[in-house]
């Protein structure tokens, strides 16, 4: 199956490299984070354009969660992180497609309250706070992740759709956990065989 | 391959009920002796390859692999919680599936639960209808059975010994070696006595560091004996060797079959015998009885979409519809020479119900393999295997019998994240750096054979097509929970003893029927007052009717019963076509 080295996944992921920083950054130039630091106040006209194209988050929303799951998993040296990984489509889709709808009024309340508690704490709005702002507000609910507060029911909820949004795309599973499975090989792989020869 | 119509107006020789390991290889072995066999499975014939899509990426699925939003699998707390059709929140799915239909590739193989309803008591009940059964999905584990399961009784007194021995199975366990495949080592161990194997997959580090050390407690570990052909089989032309993809690990099912499913690797090469005819969406709903000699003369059944009613005449009636449904359908065929239901006389139909208690669950970590580069640990159909080593030299002071280890260690495709509540840069690199460093096991134990341990009809709840729903009467007992104790303890014992460090460990006893490892509801026995079936799966009753699945076996062992069935059901089939031969049926 020697042949099939050329299809194997790690070949696919250099060729996708090469344009994924434009094509995923042009996506997101719509809703970046300047235009949307007013954005709430504008929701109610907003939520038309949301569900016009087919999302449950408004634009608003959408930004504010896009900034907040790239502070669970962040772009580093190493790999792009949520954004780049278009972490908040797979949340938006996960909640539009949801059947339960208290999901969806659960999951915009805990918007809601993030905003507030950190403009209690720093005056402003999330998108519009400095990572470390932002940072202090996410540690006080990691470390009361187990509450029953709605905050941290919300906390639980973004974090898990973003660990799994993120680790099933192509940055997660590729770029960052350098996944060598799922291609064909012609003999099985084991410890006698030295970890530094299937490296190519 | 142009497929027969069933002629609904001949006597076939044989009729097969059921498609999964039994009834396939019940039309492989008489087809090939030149019988005309008819098989109803109640299920579709899906498209399989289509449905499985081994190696799609998640990022090239609509939603990451994942179930439409209104599919819903049960979890375990739910089974505990609830019973079926589950109430008050469930309104909201369309589909309710059992726990193992929580990925969209499973979904049209596994039952809506709501359509094939069950009252009693708890039970995580896995059914799958569609052509092949249980084992398009099935965990590959393949085990031969030993005389310490056949021979149980004479060993520790509990129970009953089986009707034959190793001696008599060994030679039909060779035969499904070789026509199905199998991958394993050789260890000249007598509890699981080796196949002829394929070349076999290979332990990664952390796996090997536990072999080590466990042999220096003299228990083996040994790699995954998976019903795979890891060679290729010349002999077949639906089914390609393993290439090493993990895709059955990930989601199950194999749409290049190496993995051995009953249709490619048992039904299609029985149909070009020219046989074999399939009828598929029927829904056996009684064995009918000729009214002046008693034996067993055919199958009324259901067409499971237009509802319609048929009557199918055979000389021979071979019931392989799943230990559960097997019983069922036994039960369901009253009449006035059998008022407790066919081959019953016994009053063991849907008695002696046993499985495999599932705990210990356990996951660890090697702390030398933190921040490695990466390997590819899921390209291999299964990790390890540690053998029983309870009760077999000495005898274990808090129960009897024994339990095995399934397992396997490395990097997977979706993380394993033990933090549970991090987030950041720090968080990221943590999953990044210990991908390939932890390795996880759990145990499955022989739940012992108990006559309070059964199943009969609900005599109000039925099912989709009007026919009686099954009731369950199940439970563990103490022989499980101080077994489960053990598991528990030695299982921490062994990852400590071999450096590792254990991270969590699960504390449950998994729902009763979650190991899909059901058995002994028409056991076999020489003594029909204790025993539904002689030792080649006949009725003692009706000597036309046998029952080849794992309704048969008169103990659940602890290691995996699929290649059990098959080596029975082969050499059951041997026997009825020699008989058959002679005119005795």
């Amino acid at each position: 199956m020697s042949t099939d080295s050329s299809k194997t996944p790690k070949y696919n992921r250099r060729q996708w490299l090469k344009g994924s920083g434009t094509v995923l950054g042009a996506s997101l130039l719509p809703i970046s984070i300047s235009k949307t630091a007013s954005a709430a106040k504008t929701t109610a006209t907003k939520v038309e354009t949301a569900e016009s194209i087919g999302r449950f988050l408004t634009p608003a929303e959408y930004a504010f969660v896009d900034e907040l799951a790239e502070m669970i998993i962040p772009a580093d040296s190493h790999s792009g992180g949520a954004k780049a990984a278009q972490v908040v489509a797979y949340v938006d889709q996960m909640l539009r497609e949801s059947v339960d709808e208290s999901r969806r009024t659960d999951f915009r309340e805990g918007l809601r309250l993030l905003d507030a508690m950190i403009r209690h704490q720093s005056g402003k709005s999330f998108v519009a706070s400095s990572p470390d702002e932002r940072a202090a507000i996410l540690t006080v609910l990691s470390n009361n992740i187990s509450s029953d507060l709605p905050e941290a029911r919300f906390f639980r909820e973004i974090r898990q759709l973003t660990i799994r949004g993120y680790y099933t795309s192509k940055i997660g599973i590729h770029d960052d956990l350098d996944y060598r499975g799922n291609t064909m090989i012609d003999e099985f792989v084991g410890c006698d065989d030295p970890p530094e020869a299937h490296k190519t | 391959m142009a497929e027969p119509v069933a002629d609904l107006k001949r006597t076939y020789d044989a009729v097969v009920i059921g498609s999964g390991a039994a009834g396939g290889m019940a039309c492989h072995v008489l087809t090939s002796r030149g019988m005309k066999v008819l098989l109803l499975e109640a299920g579709k014939k899906l498209p399989i390859e289509a449905e499985i899509r081994s190696m799609q990426w998640p990022y090239d699925h609509p939603r990451r692999g994942q179930p439409p939003a209104d599919h819903h699998a049960l979890t375990y707390p739910e089974y505990n919680l609830r019973t079926p059709p589950y109430g008050v929140g469930f309104e909201k799915y369309k589909h309710v599936h059992s726990y193992v239909g929580r990925n969209d590739y499973v979904k049209n193989i596994v039952v809506d639960e709501r359509e094939n309803p069950y009252t009693g008591t708890n039970y995580a009940w896995v059914r799958a209808r569609c052509l092949g059964g249980k084992t398009n999905i099935w965990g590959k584990l393949a085990l031969r059975f030993s005389d310490y399961d056949f021979r149980a009784k004479s060993r520790d007194g509990y129970g009953e010994d089986w009707p034959i021995s190793y001696d008599d199975l060994s030679p039909y366990y060779d035969k499904v070696d070789l026509y199905l495949g199998i991958t394993g080592v050789k260890e000249n161990l007598p509890q699981i006595p080796d196949s002829i194997f394929q070349r076999p997959t290979k332990l990664n580090c952390a796996e090997v560091v536990l072999k080590q050390s466990l042999q220096k407690m003299d228990v083996t570990l040994t790699q995954y004996r998976a019903g795979v052909t890891s060679d290729g089989l010349k002999h077949n032309k639906y089914r390609s060797k393993c290439f090493g993809r993990g895709a059955c690990e990930r989601h199950g099912g194999c749409d290049i079959h190496a993995q051995f499913d009953s249709p490619t690797g048992l039904i299609y090469p029985a149909s070009d015998t020219g046989n074999l005819t399939i009828r598929t969406n029927a829904v056996a709903r009684e064995i009918t009885v000729d009214p002046n000699t008693g034996k067993a003369s055919g199958v009324h059944f259901v067409d499971s979409l237009t509802l319609q009613d048929y009557n199918v005449r055979a000389k021979v009636v071979i019931v392989a519809a799943s230990t559960l449904e097997s019983a069922r359908l036994l039960l369901l065929s009253k009449s006035h020479f059998y008022p407790n239901g066919i081959g019953n006389s016994s009053g063991h139909v849907g008695h002696n119900l046993c499985e495999h208690v599932m705990g210990g669950g356990l996951v660890g970590q090697a702390k030398n393999l933190i921040g490695k580069s990466s390997t590819n640990d899921d390209g291999r159909p299964g990790g390890f295997y540690i053998a029983r080593f309870r009760n077999l030299k000495t005898k274990n002071p808090n129960f009897i019998r024994g339990y095995g280890i399934e397992g396997d260690a490395g990097q997977g495709m979706f993380p394993h994240i033990v933090n549970s509540s991090g987030f950041g840069a720090e968080f990221k690199e943590e999953v990044r750096n210990n991908r390939g460093s932890y390795i996880s096991m759990g145990a499955f134990g022989e739940v012992l054979a108990r006559y309070e341990n059964y199943v009969d009809l609900d005599p109000q709840v039925k099912d989709k097509w009007g026919i009686p729903a099954l009731r369950f009467h199940y439970k563990f007992g103490d022989n499980e929970h101080r077994m489960l104790a053990d598991m528990k303890q030695t299982s921490r014992e062994m990852f400590e003893a071999a450096g590792f460090e254990v991270i969590s460990a699960d504390e449950r006893i998994l729902t009763e029927g979650a190991s899909i490892h059901e058995v002994g509801t028409a056991r076999m026995g020489s003594d029909p007052k204790k025993s539904v079936l002689n030792q080649f799966e006949q009725s003692h009753d009706v000597k036309n009717l046998f029952v080849v699945d794992g309704s048969s076996f008169v103990n659940s062992s602890c290691n995996n019963p699929t290649w059990t069935i098959m080596a029975l059901c082969w050499r059951s089939c041997d026997y009825l076509a020699d008989e058959f031969g002679k005119g005795n049926l």
